[in-house]
């Protein structure tokens, strides 16, 4: 069992957040302003921190929202286990799980949405809600936690949260060279990451020793060589498909497999579809009709 | 003597004949009677027109004119569904996919696959395998089990365990809103900005629109496998076996239990080898490269025999397949035993395995009644199977009560209603059991969102609905219902 | 009009259905149409609503009883063991009381005459010759005008010879004769008394008349020597005798049946050796259905023709390809989209000839441009080739 929702703490974050005025939360301001900023008066209010329980044989582990990843991983390392969520010096789990934003790893170890279990937020008419449920496997409802990975804290604010956790592996190891990518990515079995900035393309390989050292192997014979880590990422991410083709190497990194490219200048993003903006609006005003909840934030200019 | 036919005249299906062909509206009495079910125990469904379209313009023609008619629409694959889910109440146009069951385009490269909801899961497998590439969830009836349903009820399988349940598998849906307008929600690269639509829509269970199409990621089938039976002398060294497995860092391709009474009957119905003396067996199937799977299975039996285990290594794919058709002949071995089962599906920390197994006996004794479980284990997904015969007086009150029983055990140590087969009609009044109304009113929104009117699978799910005039139907009559 | 109906089917066999789905894929009509009430699981709602809940027999029941291929494929996928095969043949057998001026009452009455059934060919023969017969449409074979004569050359086993399989295809027994006494045993043939097995008359629902061919049959096949058989359908009917008369005769008579495939098998080491002959044959074992599905005796077929042939499988689980005895003639358009399916298999095998243990599949797929012959055909050519 991984403890009971952190009631007080909750119900006081709930408090703090009320009914009436504009909110937003605030967790470690690293992305403070993707998909826009709030007025400089909305009220800030933090959510609950700290690990409130955790059975390391369930791999399963809740957390208040405002818990930095950094402690959490550290957490989770004393018992050889990890969190799929960007291991940020200053993000906090509700800040990362809010903005919905992949590490470099997405392509082995799958997508962050998929990493949040239960959350429990505080929803625009003060009152706490529980979406999901504790354990690995749930269909029971209709699955509010993938709607709210991403949101922004525009559909509630993310107060505690159950995460899947998964065991660290053993060994892992970046490679780089320039090779195709696709070919890098036919012959590997599982690579955790492959970026390509036009020339250059890294790899990482994770897990059992013996595995890693082969699979490295498998790299080298195609001219890759270890390497320290990735290459620093441009700041815009665009989705691949917007990608100018032209783009010279150096301005751009492309995430193999993910669909999520980063850009050094803006790129045009077409307008989404209609009836998908609609949908966005309708949610909105479902969840937060009064839009008090991190206002002047938009998950579709969040790119 | 002369047969009639017996299709009353009626302007909805006049309407719908003219976006489809005749032949693909049907609207005679026993062709709409025999929808009124799914594979669930809930027999009580009223159909009204049964359509077989074949692209997403005609199904946006079938939601318009039933739109159009103040008619609801209840969307429906194979009809293999465990909750209820898409078995039609109050005469709604059942949408019926299965004619929509091609595999539209692949992307080896990208390991992505456009197919149509109508195909068949295993269908999708077998067509990329010669690439290499499979499609990871793999629901127990995947070999007739629609997409387009594993998208409807986030579908599981004995291999979603490493790999995630289908919503980590789908990239983009199609999806024909009640509006009749068609969307694509999700990307099917991967990322676009926005809300996740996509994940909010998978696991819908019909409420929110018609899937026409979707996006699935494809997996590479593993260089290696190694699969392992071990056999117990008690149901608790079987469970405690499968905690430490997890709790050692080692997340298997598949877990899998089965206890005593299902092992005997496996044994006499295929003779698979399972041992008939263990109170219980674990199937642990590692994969992956050579290296961890070797460790990893090294580890399993260590940890196996710690506890009491014996041991049973697959040496080759024929005794793995022997393995495997041991535990997927499970419901033909049922059948030896009682006409009827009524499979449940609740899910636990794995931690507390062992403890509610032994509260699953205990409330099936207080009932009078059979058990046997085959689940996946390794994700605390329980699947207690209630034996009875429908004929016998009084029978179905102890199945339903044992059934509540069983979930209320479950939700008391932290577990979920559902893992993999859904709410539908079957769970949706124990809802709140594990949500409060606020929690429900939230999901509510969300299918409001989408489904403003309600006109989507209406009946499901949520226990709300007090305005809904097709719940009122359905509370009226759950002795009809509740098969 | 709204009395109950009872279709005459045993109450708890209708009752063992729960509805799974399993069966679903493995339906030819479902597979093609994907609709429930062509499918084994419609089917038996449809028997339920008619005989449980007193529906009517209207045309939409008629059309799901009558699209059924009776292939029997869901009966092995079935994990409730519902024997699908009897309810049906119950069903029909109701359907056909009904439906007292439908011609295949009479029709089927030839098939226990084999002078007339001959006589019969002959005429088809010309005329399909003078080409006023839409043969493939109706599913017909090329009929021959002449045939050999077949001898006996011993009393070890029966060769069971049957009705449309000797008027039309008898080539086909002259040439399994030859394996079988290649494997060392002589051979008895039946005399005119057992002129027809009864299959096409039990799923056309006509149970007595079915019923009299049996008794006739088994008194022509008397002794205790195995009855050998190299049509599926026959078979598969000849091995239920027991089931459907009940008598301690016709269980006897029932376990002296084998497919000769079966026979062949379990003598292997007697087979004669093929030498290099055969090598560049890739053969595709296209299983009959009631080879596969009802004798489930489906996998000596390959392992007999493996001594001569490269064998290899078809990836479509054993699905119907379609013939299902009359019903390429009684539902010619499903037939043919059963049958593509089929092809479609068959083009993916990378075979360069199909071989199937029945007439009916022969003759239905060799319409649609298939080369297609009975395993122990391909056998006889390499063994004669090889003598």
């Amino acid at each position: 069992m991984i403890g009971d929702k952190a009631g007080a703490a909750l119900e006081s974050f709930a408090a703090e957040v009320g009914s009436d005025d504009a909110v937003a939360v605030v967790g470690g301001r690293t992305h403070w302003e993707v998909g826009g900023s709030c007025p400089e008066e909305t009220r800030l209010v933090r959510a609950p921190t700290g690990v409130r329980g955790f059975d390391p044989a369930d791999m399963t582990i809740r957390v208040g929202a405002a818990t930095p990843v950094t402690e959490l991983d550290a957490a989770l390392a004393e018992v050889g286990q990890r969190v799929n969520l960007p291991v940020l010096p200053g993000a906090t789990v509700g800040g990362v799980l809010a903005v919905g934003r992949d590490d470099v790893h997405a392509l082995g170890r799958g997508r962050l949405r998929d990493a949040l279990l239960e959350a429990v937020y505080v929803a625009d008419d003060g009152g706490l809600v529980t979406a999901g449920g504790p354990t690995v496997k749930n269909v029971s409802g209709f699955d509010l936690c993938r709607l709210l990975v991403g949101s922004l804290g525009t559909l509630g604010l993310l107060g505690e949260v159950i995460l899947r956790t998964w065991p660290r592996p053993a060994t892992q190891q970046w490679l780089a060279g320039s090779c195709d990518p696709a070919e890098l990515r036919r012959r590997l079995f599982w690579p955790s990451s492959i970026l390509w900035n036009g020339q250059s393309v890294w790899v990482h390989l994770e897990g059992h020793e013996s595995d890693v050292e082969a699979e490295a192997e498998l790299a080298q014979s195609l001219g890759c060589e270890p390497t320290d880590g990735p290459p620093p990422l441009p700041d815009y991410r665009v989705p691949t498909g917007v990608l100018e083709a032209d783009e010279s190497s150096g301005s751009y990194v492309i995430q193999i497999g993910t669909g999520l490219a980063y850009a050094a200048a803006p790129c045009p993003i077409p307008d989404p579809d209609p009836t998908v903006v609609a949908l966005h609006r309708r949610l909105k005003a479902e969840f937060d009709p009064r839009g008090r909840l991190n206002p002047g934030r938009d998950p579709l200019a969040a790119s | 003597m002369r047969f009639r036919r017996t299709t009353k005249a009626d302007p909805l299906v006049d309407d719908l004949r003219r976006v489809l062909p005749a032949d693909r509206v049907r609207a005679a009495s026993l062709e709409r009677s025999i929808m009124g079910r799914d594979a669930s125990i809930f027999e009580g469904g009223q159909a009204g027109p049964v359509c077989f379209p074949i692209s997403t313009e005609e199904v946006q023609g079938c939601v318009d004119a039933a739109r159009r008619h103040g008619r609801a629409v209840v969307p429906r694959g194979a009809g293999t569904g465990l909750a209820g889910g898409s078995v039609p109440l109050d005469e709604p146009v059942v949408v019926v996919t299965t004619k929509m069951n091609r595999l539209l385009s692949v992307d080896v490269d990208q390991r992505l696959a456009w197919v149509q909801p109508g195909m068949i899961n295993l269908d999708l497998s077998r067509a990329i395998a010669p690439h290499g590439l499979h499609f990871a969830p793999d629901p127990s009836s995947q070999q007739v089990c629609s997409l387009g349903g594993n998208v409807g009820t986030n579908a599981g399988g004995p291999h979603c365990l490493a790999h995630g349940v289908t919503s980590a598998h789908v990239q983009a849906a199609e999806v024909v809103l009640m509006s009749g307008e068609a969307v694509v929600l999700g990307d099917p690269d991967g990322w676009a900005p926005g809300l996740d639509l996509r994940g909010a829509y998978v696991g819908s269970e019909g409420m929110m629109g018609i899937t026409t199409a979707i996006a699935v990621r494809l997996t590479p089938n593993p260089p290696a496998v190694q699969t392992l039976l071990l056999a117990f002398d008690s149901v608790d060294a079987a469970a405690h076996t499968v905690s430490a497995v997890i709790a050692d860092g080692i997340v298997p391709a598949a877990i899998e239990m089965m206890d005593k009474n299902i092992i005997w009957a496996v044994e006499n119905f295929v003779g698979a080898g399972f041992p008939t003396d263990a109170a219980a067996v674990v199937i642990v199937e590692v994969d992956g490269l050579p290296g961890g799977v070797t460790a990893e299975a090294d580890r399993v039996a260590e940890l196996a025999e710690e506890r009491g285990g014996r041991v049973r290594r697959a040496a080759d794919d024929q005794e793995r397949a022997l393995i495997w058709k041991g535990r997927k002949s499970a419901f033909g071995a049922i059948a030896q035993i009682k006409p009827n089962y009524y499979l449940h599906d609740t899910v636990v920390p794995r931690t507390r395995l062992a403890e509610v197994m032994n509260q699953v006996y205990e409330i099936v004794e207080e009932h009078d009644l059979q058990v046997m479980n085959v689940f996946h284990a390794g994700d605390g997904n329980l699947h207690p199977l209630l034996l009875y015969d429908r004929r016998e007086p009084g029978v179905m009150e102890r199945v339903h009560a044992a059934g509540s029983a069983i979930i209320e055990a479950s939700l008391a140590v932290g577990g979920v209603l559902s893992g993999e087969h859904g709410i539908g009609i079957e769970k949706r009044d124990f809802m709140p059991l594990m949500f409060s109304e606020a929690d429900l009113d939230a999901q509510g929104r969300l299918r409001r969102a989408f489904d403003p009117d309600e006109m989507a699978n209406p009946g499901k799910v949520l226990p709300t609905g007090a305005s809904c005039a097709d719940v009122n139907a359905l509370t009226k009559v759950p002795e009809g219902v509740w098969g | 009009m709204s009395a109950r109906v009872s279709l005459g089917i045993d109450p708890e066999e209708l009752a063992s259905c729960v509805a799974c789905g399993l069966c679903l894929p493995h339906c030819p009509t479902f597979r093609v149409t994907g609709e429930e009430w062509a499918s084994p699981r419609g089917r038996i709602s449809a028997m339920r609503q008619v005989q449980d809940q007193g529906a009517a027999i209207d045309q939409a029941f008629l059309s799901s009883m009558d699209t059924c291929v009776q292939c029997r494929g869901c009966e092995p996928a079935c994990p409730s063991g519902v024997p699908f095969g009897s309810m049906m043949e119950a069903t029909q057998a109701e359907l056909t009381r009904r439906r007292r001026l439908d011609w295949r009452r009479w029709g089927f009455r030839v098939l226990g005459h084999r002078r007339l059934l001959n006589l019969l060919s002959r005429l088809l023969g010309v005329v399909q010759r003078l080409r006023l017969l839409p043969s493939k449409r109706l599913g017909l074979p090329k009929i021959p005008l002449a045939q050999e004569r077949l001898r006996a050359t011993g009393s070890d086993v029966w060769l069971f010879t049957g009705c449309v399989m000797d008027a039309w295809q008898r080539s086909t027994h002259a040439a399994v004769k030859r394996v079988v006494e290649a494997a060392g045993a002589g051979v008895a043939l039946p005399g005119a008394g057992a002129a027809c097995c009864g299959a096409l008359s039990l799923h056309a629902g006509l149970e007595d008349h079915a019923r009299s061919l049996a008794i006739r049959t088994m008194r022509e096949l008397e002794g205790s020597a195995p009855i050998l058989v190299d049509s599926a359908g026959c078979g598969a009917v000849l091995k239920e005798y027991g089931k459907h008369l009940g008598t301690p005769e016709a269980v006897a008579f029932s376990e002296r049946v084998l497919d000769v495939h079966e026979w062949l098998s379990d003598r292997s080491d007697r087979l004669p050796s093929a030498g290099e002959r055969g090598q560049d044959l890739i053969v595709a074992v296209h299983d009959p259905c009631h080879l596969r599905h009802v004798q489930r005796a489906h996998q000596p077929v390959a392992e007999v023709l493996s001594h001569y042939a490269t064998v290899v499988a078809l990836d479509d689980d054993g699905l119907c390809c379609g013939a299902g005895g009359a019903y390429a003639a009684m539902q010619p358009d499903l037939a043919v989209s059963i049958r593509e399916r089929k092809l479609e298999a068959i083009g993916r095998s990378g075979a360069n000839i199909v071989a199937s243990a029945n007439p009916g599949c022969t003759i239905h797929l060799a319409n649609a441009g298939v080369a297609v012959r009975h395993p122990l055909e391909i056998v006889d050519e390499v063994l004669d080739h090889d003598g």
